[in-house]
Order: C-alpha cells, then sequence, then structure tokens
C-alpha cells in the first residue's frame, strides 16, 4: 500500500539533479580492476606449512578455517614416553636439555592451508 | 489503494518502480543461492561483498568484514595489505555504490523480511549512522591492529567484530549450537553473544533495517561511494509535482527530496516509484547542462 507522511513542502527547482561524472566511477572501477587481478595472483610473504610462499586467496581462507600458525603458539614436543626408554632419567634430561637448547622457528606466522576448523572465533 | 499524495491527486505510480519493488524480494532470494552455496566453500579465498559470515556452514565467499579484521591483526607481524579485498570492493562501489546492500545482501534481506512482520517501525535520526564508520574504524581495523601488536591473534581476542557480530550468531553460532546441543554438548555460543541475535531480531521487528541504519561497517564503507557511483539515481525536476511520495517510501529514512544519492540509502530503489527519481548509469557525455544550484546555496 503506498502512503503518504507529512514533511515538509519540497522544492524541486532549486534541488540537484544528482547527475554523476562518468570520469570519477570509472577511475574507481579501474583501480579497483587492476587491484583485485593483482591481488588474485599476489604471493604473500608468508610460508605455508608445506614451505611454500602462500597466494593471497590461501590466507583469506585460512582465516575462515583457522589456518594461521603463530609460532609462539606452537605446543612444545611432548617428552619421551619412560616406559619405553632403556634409561627413563636420562631421556627425560635429554628432553629437557633439547627444549632449553631448542631454537624458535624462522616464521613468525605461517598459514596451513588445509585447515578445517569450522569457527576460528 | 490509499490516497498517498494529497497535493497531487492524479499522480500515479511508475511501472518501472512497481516492477523494482515487485522484483526486489526475488532478486535477494536469488542471492542468497550465491551466498548460501552448499558445495561452494572451495571460494572461501575469495572476499564477498556482502555482510555474510565465512563460519556459516553453508557460505561460499569469505566475509569482507572478517577478512579486513583478520589482516588488521596480522598487519603488525606480516605487514600484509588484502590487494584482493580492497580491489573488489572498489570495484562494486564503483560500480554500483550500496546497489548491493539493497538487492544482495542477504544479512539485508533477513531484517527486510523481520520488517515486514510488524507495521510499525521506530524512525532513526540520520545523523545515527555515522556509528558505521566507528565501528569500521574501531572494531574492524584499529582493534584488531592494536591487539595484533601485543602480539594476541584475531582468533583469540576477546572483543573482536566476530566475537560481537549478530550476523555470525546468525550464520554460525546457531547452528553450530543446535548442533552441539542434539549431540548432549550444551550451547556453544557466549551468552553475550546470544543476548545480541535475541536483541537484533527483536529490533528488527520495530526498525527497518537496524544492523544496516545504524552498525554495519561494509555498508557504510560502500555507501561512501555513492556519491560518485557509475550507477546511481538521478532527480529529474520536470517529472517533480511535490507528492513527496519518494520521501514516504524511502524504508531507510533518508531525506530522499533533498538529496538520495547519501550514505544512509542502501539503493532500495523503492522511490523511482514517484517517477522523478530515475536509476540510471553515467556515461561520458558532451554538452550537458550544468547541475542546478543545492536547495542552501547562495543565490
Amino acid at each position: 500500500m503506498l502512503r503518504r507522511i507529512p514533511q515538509p513542502p519540497v522544492d524541486p527547482t532549486r534541488r540537484s539533479v544528482e547527475r554523476h561524472d562518468f570520469w570519477p566511477g570509472f577511475a574507481a572501477l579501474a583501480a579497483g580492476a587492476i587491484l583485485a587481478f593483482c591481488g588474485a595472483r599476489h604471493v604473500t610473504g608468508l610460508d605455508t606449512v608445506e614451505g611454500n610462499s602462500a597466494w593471497e586467496f590461501q590466507l583469506v581462507k585460512a582465516f575462515s578455517t583457522g589456518g594461521l600458525q603463530y609460532a609462539d603458539q606452537l605446543p612444545p614436543p611432548p617428552p619421551p614416553k619412560l616406559d619405553a626408554a632403556a634409561n627413563p632419567a636420562e631421556a627425560l634430561d635429554r628432553w629437557a636439555k633439547e627444549q632449553a637448547n631448542a631454537h624458535p622457528p624462522p616464521w613468525k606466522v605461517r598459514v596451513n592451508a588445509g585447515a578445517e576448523t569450522p569457527c576460528p572465533t | 489503494m490509499e490516497s498517498f499524495a494529497a497535493n497531487a491527486p492524479g499522480r500515479a505510480p511508475t511501472a518501472l518502480g512497481l516492477k523494482l519493488s515487485r522484483l526486489r524480494p526475488w532478486v535477494q532470494a536469488g542471492f542468497l543461492g550465491v551466498w548460501l552455496a552448499p558445495l561452494g566453500r572451495w571460494l572461501h579465498g575469495i572476499p564477498g561483498c556482502v555482510f555474510h559470515c565465512y563460519s556459516c556452514p553453508l557460505s561460499s565467499f569469505a566475509c569482507p568484514i572478517g577478512v579486513m579484521a583478520n589482516y588488521a591483526a596480522l598487519f603488525p607481524v606480516a605487514g600484509e595489505l588484502p590487494y584482493l579485498l580492497i580491489g573488489l570492493l572498489l570495484l562494486v562501489g564503483a560500480a554500483a555504490g550500496s546497489l548491493v546492500c539493497g538487492w544482495a545482501c542477504p544479512f539485508g534481506f533477513l531484517q527486510d523480511l523481520l520488517g515486514k512482520l510488524t507495521p510499525r517501525k521506530i524512525s532513526l535520526p540520520g545523523w545515527l549512522g555515522y556509528t558505521r564508520y566507528a565501528v569500521l574504524l574501531g572494531l574492524v581495523i584499529l582493534l584488531p591492529m592494536i591487539l595484533g601488536y601485543k602480539g594476541i591473534p584475531f582468533e583469540d581476542q576477546v572483543v573482536s567484530i566476530c566475537r560481537l557480530c549478530p550476523a555470525g550468531a546468525l550464520e554460525a553460532g546457531l547452528p553450530y549450537s543446535i548442533r552441539s546441543l542434539q549431540a548432549g554438548h550444551g550451547w556453544l555460543m557466549s551468552g553475550l553473544k546470544t543476548g545480541i541475535l535475541l536483541s537484533f531480531l527483536a529490533t528488527a521487528l520495530f526498525m527497518h533495517r537496524p544492523w544496516c541504519r545504524l552498525f554495519c561497517p561494509l555498508g557504510g564503507l560502500l555507501a561512501l561511494f555513492n556519491r560518485f557511483s557509475l550507477f546511481h539515481l538521478q532527480f529529474n525536476p520536470k517529472e517533480c509535482v511535490e507528492c513527496n511520495l519518494c520521501r514516504s517510501r524511502c524504508p531507510m529514512g533518508v531525506k530522499v527530496d533533498q538529496a538520495v544519492n547519501v550514505s544512509g540509502c542502501v539503493r532500495c530503489l523503492e522511490c523511482t516509484i514517484c517517477g522523478a527519481l530515475e536509476p540510471c548509469l553515467a556515461w561520458p557525455e558532451k554538452g550537458l547542462p550544468p547541475n542546478p544550484p543545492p536547495r542552501n546555496a547562495a543565490p
């Protein structure tokens, strides 16, 4: 149903016709097309877990699947199984020394393109 | 049909306006098939141009706002910029402005449907629309970036757009919580997010598109293009009979009788029903007469 709400009178003769110029819109459109094309072919500075450089679309996908791995959040390797070791105390000591001397990985963040976390947040 | 224009009794709604008004829900429903494609999860590497949670089990494209916030959080660590996202938003914005809000956005469509359930709506002052830019700058860009500088990944940030977003609550939180409940693991969504979802649903009954008008950062961003996008609405003074039908039809409360290509407009094109406003495409032409001075210009 069409209704008219009360409002102040209008003056169409003094109103701008709001005609848009072609070139500003076209310039933005062309810039967008170029950026989108470059983005689709853009290789980011991040590595994947396989060791390759991650494409931009792999990074975008990683956001929605929990595929970003931060170096400072990697869990330490599990301690050795003491039941299986010949000398449990020595194995534990060796593991503790390895942990103390372990170097941080050379990357800060990397992309796991195969991650499938349904809702990361 | 009710008399809609006391000062223009002979005025009939235009055929184009009526056709567009009837066509819009069908186009919106058709676009749902694009955004909710069950086999389309391989497109998650491409940001979409509408507000739609990428964690939804059926979502095809990635949410542009989620991608933007993730990039902001990652920027201090990796210094990466979202070229693909910026390019796609520029492309869509320059071509059509906020037309996608009115015709393609699934969250806007849901709010349109909810709004049809109740006849009376609360009106809001237009300046409240600027809160969208506060959300965009604060929650989507600055906060994730600041927390990123502190070494907190986006997924672990307690306050973030994804944790507060009602679209995420509805499209991802709700299905996963229902699935979890059925499996006997309890309700997954936080109390805050559940409250946001319920408040949003209740508000959408009594206010037209509350999310779009008050908080949508994507709508705010695309609306910035409305002033120069190729697709736009043009006013034809010869057709105007001062019936004010254009402004009466606007569900977003835009003062259409003063200016229509403004940031509050979602380009639903309901105002075209009056005949004085016509959808058109900018084209390189020569010899066009200059625009008359605006209403508040000095004589």
